[in-house]
C-alpha cells in the first residue's frame, strides 16, 4: 500500500539530488504528494510514516542552514518544511481514518439490522451480526450473549449449544451490572501468552429498558477509545435490532393466535347457526305433531257422534299430546332462561334418591316393556339436599335417552350410591347397551341443540336440549355429569352430586361454556 | 471465549507480577560493581584500563538481570541464569580491553543468552520468538535508512565523515554493539519493559516509556561526547530507533526486527568519524 508513495519519495529525492537543488528548492514541496497519497491509501499510520520519512529526507538540506545561520526566517522555514509533511500526513490520514471508521460503523449497523430482520431465527441472525461486527471492528473474536429476563434462556452465538456462560465471567458481570467491562490482558495467568496482550471488552446490549445481553470482543493488541466507542454504538443498535425482532416475533405470534381464535369463533358461530336452524326445524316438527293430533282428535269429537269408549280413548290421546306439548314448552322456556343467563328457580329440599329412582324405573318399565331395567341401589344411599323436580328431570332425561338409543330388548341399568372415588359425593349412573357415541362427538354432547348424527337413530325424536339441561342442572347443584361411551357398545352417564348442603348457584350457568 | 468461560477475577489478577526484590538485588549488585569500577578508574595504575570495562560490563549485566526478572515475573530460580549471563558480560568486557582481539569474547554473550533462554523457556511473551521475513527486512530497512540519514545529516551539519580509523577498533565496537549493547537494549527496554507496560497500557504510552528509558541509557553513556549538538542528535536518533523498534516489536511480535534495526543503525553510526 505504501510502495508507490515510497517510490515517489525516492524519485523526488533523486530529482533534487540530480538537479543539485538547494534547500529552497521548490521541488521539496513535492514531498507532500506521496505523503497525501499515503494518507489517502493507508490513513494516519501511512500518512504519518511517509510524512516522517519526507521530513527526515529534507532534514539534511535544512539543518546545515541552521548550523550556519542560526534561527532566521529561512531556517525556520526549513524547520516548517521538515515538520509539515508529518503533520499533514498524520492529520489528513486521521481525518480519512475517522470518515472510514464512521462509514464502516454505519455499514455494520445496517448490516446488523439487515441480518436480524432477514433471518427467521434469532440465533442465525445474531451469528451473522457478530461476524459483521468482528469484520468491521477488526476484532479477533466476537460473541453475542442474549438472555431473557429470568436469565435462563441464554443464546451464545460463537459457542455450540446454549447456556455456556460462566456465572462469574466478565460477560455475566456486565449483564448483571449493565456496565461495560474492559480487561487489559486476558491471558496473563492462563497460559504462557503471546507476544501481544489480548484486550477484552464486554458491552451491554441495552435499548433503554435494561440489558438484554452483552457483546463481548477480544482483540490482540490495542483497543483504543474509537474502537470502544464504536463497539458501544454498535451494541446499542444491536440491542434495538434484537428488540425489534422480539417485537416482530411477539406480534406475529399474537396475530396467529388471534387468527386461530377468530377462525374457531367463526366456526363455532357457523355450527351454532346450523344447530339453531336444525333446532327450529325440529321444534316446528315437534310442535306440529301434537298440535295435529290435538286438532284431528278435537275435530272428530266435535263433528261426530262417537261411542263413549272411543271418545274416552280420543280424550286420552288428547291428554297425552297436550302433556307432550307442555313438556316441549317447559324445555323451551328453560332453554330461554339458559340463553338469557337467568337462574332457574330451584327449591332445595331433602330428596330421597332411592324412592325417586324406583318410581321412575317403575314408570319407564311400565311404559317401555320391550326394555329390560336393572337397578342397584346402595343401602348407604343418603338423602340429599336438592330440587326434587330438577333431579327428577335429570333422571327422566337420562332414562329417556337410554331407552331411545338402545334397541328393543336392550338393557338399561341404574346404579346409585356413595361415589367411591369422590368423597362427599353420591353417584347415579345410567347405563345402556345402545348405539353409543363416537369419541369425537363426546366433548359436545352437553352443548345446546346438539344431536349426534347416526343413521340408526335418525327416527328418534328430540330437540337436542336434554343433556344440556342435565349438565346445567347438575352444575346448579354443585355436581357434574360425566359420560363414557363406545360406539356399538353403549353409553354410561354418571351424575355426581354433593351429599351435604348443596351450594346452589346464584345464576344458572351457561351450559355451552 | 475467555470473556464468557473464565471467571473475571482470574482474568483481572495481574499475571507474572514483577519480582521487585529480585530487581533491587540485581540493581544493587550492578551498582556495587560500577562503584568498584569507578573507584579503580580513579585509583589509576595497572587496573585503570580495566576499570571502564568493568563498569560497562556491570551496567550491561544489570540490564540483562533486570530484563530477566521482569520478563519472568517472579519465577523462582532466576539467580543461576542471571549470574551466568552477568559474569559472561563482565568477562567479555574485560577481555575486550585486556587481550588484543579480545572483543571476540562478546560473541559469547548472545550465545549464553540463547542457551539460558532455551533452557529456561517461557520468554515468548516478551518477544523472544522468530519473526517472519517481512519483519526482518523491514527492521534492516528502518535501521539502514536511519543510519544513512545519520551519516548524511551529520556530515552536512556537523562536518562528520565516514572514516574507518582502525579496523580492529571498528570491529571491536561493532562486536560490542551487536553482541552486547543492542542485545541488552532490546532485551530490557523493548522486551521486558515495553511488553510489561503494553499489557496494562495502550501502545503509545508503553512505547513512550520504553523509548524514553532507552534514550536516557544512551545519553548517560560516558563514551558519548558531551556536546549539545551530539546530545540532541543522539536523543533524536535513538528515539527514532527506539520508536521504530517498538513498532516492529508490536507488529511482528518479535524482538529480532527491532534488534536488526538497532544493529544496522549502529553499524552506520560506528562508521562516522569526527
Amino acid at each position: 500500500m505504501l510502495l508507490w508513495p515510497c517510490a515517489l519519495l525516492a524519485g523526488i529525492t533523486a530529482a533534487i539530488a540530480m538537479l543539485e537543488a538547494g534547500p529552497e528548492s521548490a521541488l521539496r514541496h513535492a514531498y507532500l504528494l506521496p505523503t497525501l497519497w499515503a494518507a489517502v491509501a493507508a490513513g494516519a499510520r501511512g500518512g504519518g510514516v511517509i510524512g516522517l520519512v519526507s521530513g527526515l529526507l529534507q532534514a539534511p538540506t535544512a539543518l546545515p542552514a541552521v548550523e550556519r545561520l542560526g534561527l532566521t526566517s529561512t531556517t525556520i522555514d526549513g524547520f516548517v518544511a521538515i515538520v509539515m509533511p508529518l503533520v499533514l500526513g498524520w492529520g489528513a490520514g486521521r481525518l480519512i481514518d475517522q470518515s472510514r471508521e464512521r462509514a464502516d460503523q454505519l455499514r455494520a449497523i445496517l448490516d446488523v439490522q439487515r441480518a436480524l430482520s432477514r433471518e427467521a431465527s434469532l440465533d442465525t441472525g445474531l451469528a451473522q451480526a457478530a461476524e459483521k461486527i468482528r469484520a468491521t471492528l477488526g476484532a479477533d473474536r466476537v460473541s453475542v450473549v442474549l438472555s431473557d429476563a429470568s436469565g435462563e434462556d441464554v443464546i451464545v452465538t460463537d459457542a455450540p449449544g446454549r447456556g455456556q456462560v460462566d456465572p462469574d465471567s466478565a460477560a455475566a458481570r456486565c449483564l448483571r451490572s449493565g456496565r461495560a467491562v474492559m480487561l487489559a490482558d486476558l491471558r496473563p495467568n492462563l497460559e504462557a501468552g503471546g507476544p501481544s496482550p489480548v484486550r477484552g471488552l464486554v458491552v451491554p446490549l441495552d435499548a433503554g429498558a435494561g440489558p438484554l445481553g452483552v457483546l463481548a470482543l477480544e482483540r490482540a493488541g490495542d483497543m483504543p477509545l474509537p474502537f470502544r466507542s464504536a463497539a458501544e454504538e454498535i451494541a446499542t443498535h444491536l440491542a434495538l435490532g434484537i428488540e425489534n425482532v422480539r417485537l416482530t416475533v411477539r406480534q406475529r405470534r399474537f396475530t396467529e393466535e388471534l387468527e386461530t381464535k377468530v377462525d374457531a369463533a367463526t366456526e363455532r358461530l357457523r355450527e351454532l347457526d346450523r344447530a339453531k336452524s336444525e333446532f327450529l326445524s325440529v321444534v316446528a316438527h315437534e310442535l306440529r305433531t301434537p298440535l295435529t293430533a290435538l286438532q284431528g282428535f278435537s275435530e272428530l269429537l266435535l263433528e261426530r257422534e262417537l261411542p263413549p269408549e272411543r271418545t274416552t280413548r280420543f280424550l286420552r290421546h288428547l291428554h297425552g299430546e297436550a302433556g307432550r306439548l307442555g313438556r316441549i314448552v317447559t324445555e323451551l322456556l328453560d332453554l330461554a332462561r339458559i340463553e338469557a343467563g337467568r337462574g332457574l328457580d330451584l327449591k332445595p329440599e331433602a330428596v330421597n334418591l332411592a324412592e325417586l329412582i324406583e318410581r321412575n324405573i317403575d314408570l319407564f318399565g311400565a311404559e317401555h316393556r320391550g326394555h329390560r331395567f336393572e337397578w342397584s341401589l346402595s343401602p348407604e344411599l343418603p338423602a340429599i339436599s336438592a330440587d326434587r323436580d330438577a333431579i327428577d328431570r335429570i333422571l327422566k332425561n337420562l332414562l329417556s335417552n337410554a331407552v331411545k338409543y338402545s334397541p328393543h330388548g336392550g338393557r338399561v341399568g341404574v346404579v346409585a350410591g356413595p361415589a367411591a372415588d369422590q368423597p362427599g359425593m353420591i353417584e347415579l349412573s345410567v347405563e345402556d347397551d345402545g348405539v353409543g357415541i363416537p369419541a369425537e362427538d363426546l366433548p359436545r354432547i352437553f352443548d345446546r341443540y346438539v344431536r349426534v348424527a347416526n343413521p340408526q337413530t335418525a327416527s328418534v325424536r328430540g330437540l337436542g336440549l336434554g343433556l344440556a339441561l342435565v349438565h346445567g342442572l347438575a352444575e346448579a347443584h354443585g355436581g357434574r355429569i360425566e359420560v363414557e361411551s363406545l360406539p356399538g357398545k353403549g353409553s354410561k352417564f354418571r351424575l355426581l352430586l354433593p351429599i351435604g348442603q348443596t351450594q346452589f348457584l346464584a345464576n344458572f350457568p351457561n351450559t355451552s361454556a | 471465549m475467555l470473556l464468557l468461560s473464565v471467571p473475571s477475577d482470574r482474568l483481572q489478577t495481574p499475571g507474572r507480577p514483577a519480582d521487585w526484590p529480585a530487581a533491587f538485588q540485581i540493581a544493587a549488585a550492578s551498582l556495587a560493581l560500577m562503584v568498584v569500577g569507578l573507584a579503580l578508574e580513579r585509583a589509576g595504575g595497572f587496573l585503570g584500563p580495566m576499570s571502564r570495562a568493568l563498569t560497562s560490563g556491570a551496567v550491561h549485566a544489570g540490564f540483562f538481570g533486570l530484563g530477566w526478572v521482569l520478563g519472568e515475573g517472579g519465577r523462582p530460580g532466576w539467580r543461576g541464569p542471571v549470574i551466568r549471563l552477568g559474569a559472561t558480560v563482565v568477562v567479555a568486557s574485560l577481555a575486550s580491553r585486556v587481550v588484543p582481539w579480545g572483543a571476540i569474547a562478546y560473541l559469547a554473550v548472545p550465545a549464553v543468552l540463547l542457551v539460558e533462554v532455551r533452557r529456561r523457556g517461557g520468554f515468548g511473551h516478551i518477544g523472544f520468538t522468530c519473526p517472519n521475513g517481512h519483519a526482518v527486512g523491514l527492521g534492516v530497512a528502518a535501521g539502514l535508512f536511519l543510519g544513512v540519514h545519520l551519516i548524511v545529516t551529520a556530515s552536512l551539519t556537523l562536518g562528520y565523515a565516514v572514516r574507518m580509523g582502525s579496523t580492529a577498533a571498528y570491529l571491536s565496537a561493532i562486536a560490542y554493539d551487536i553482541c552486547v549493547s543492542a542485545v541488552t537494549v532490546e532485551w530490557l527496554f523493548r522486551g521486558a519493559i515495553f511488553s510489561w507496560a503494553w499489557r496494562s497500557w495502550e501502545f503509545v504510552p508503553a512505547a513512550a516509556l520504553a523509548t524514553a528509558l532507552a534514550v536516557v541509557r544512551y545519553l548517560v553513556d560516558p563514551n558519548l561526547p558531551a556536546t549539545p549538538e551530539v546530545w540532541l542528535g543522539s536523543a533524536f536518533y535513538t528515539a527514532l530507533v527506539g520508536v521504530s523498534a517498538c513498532v516492529l516489536r508490536a507488529w511482528s511480535g518479535s524482538l529480532l526486527p527491532g534488534y536488526l534495526a538497532t544493529v544496522t543503525f549502529f553499524l552506520a553510526y560506528r562508521a562516522l568519524g569526527n
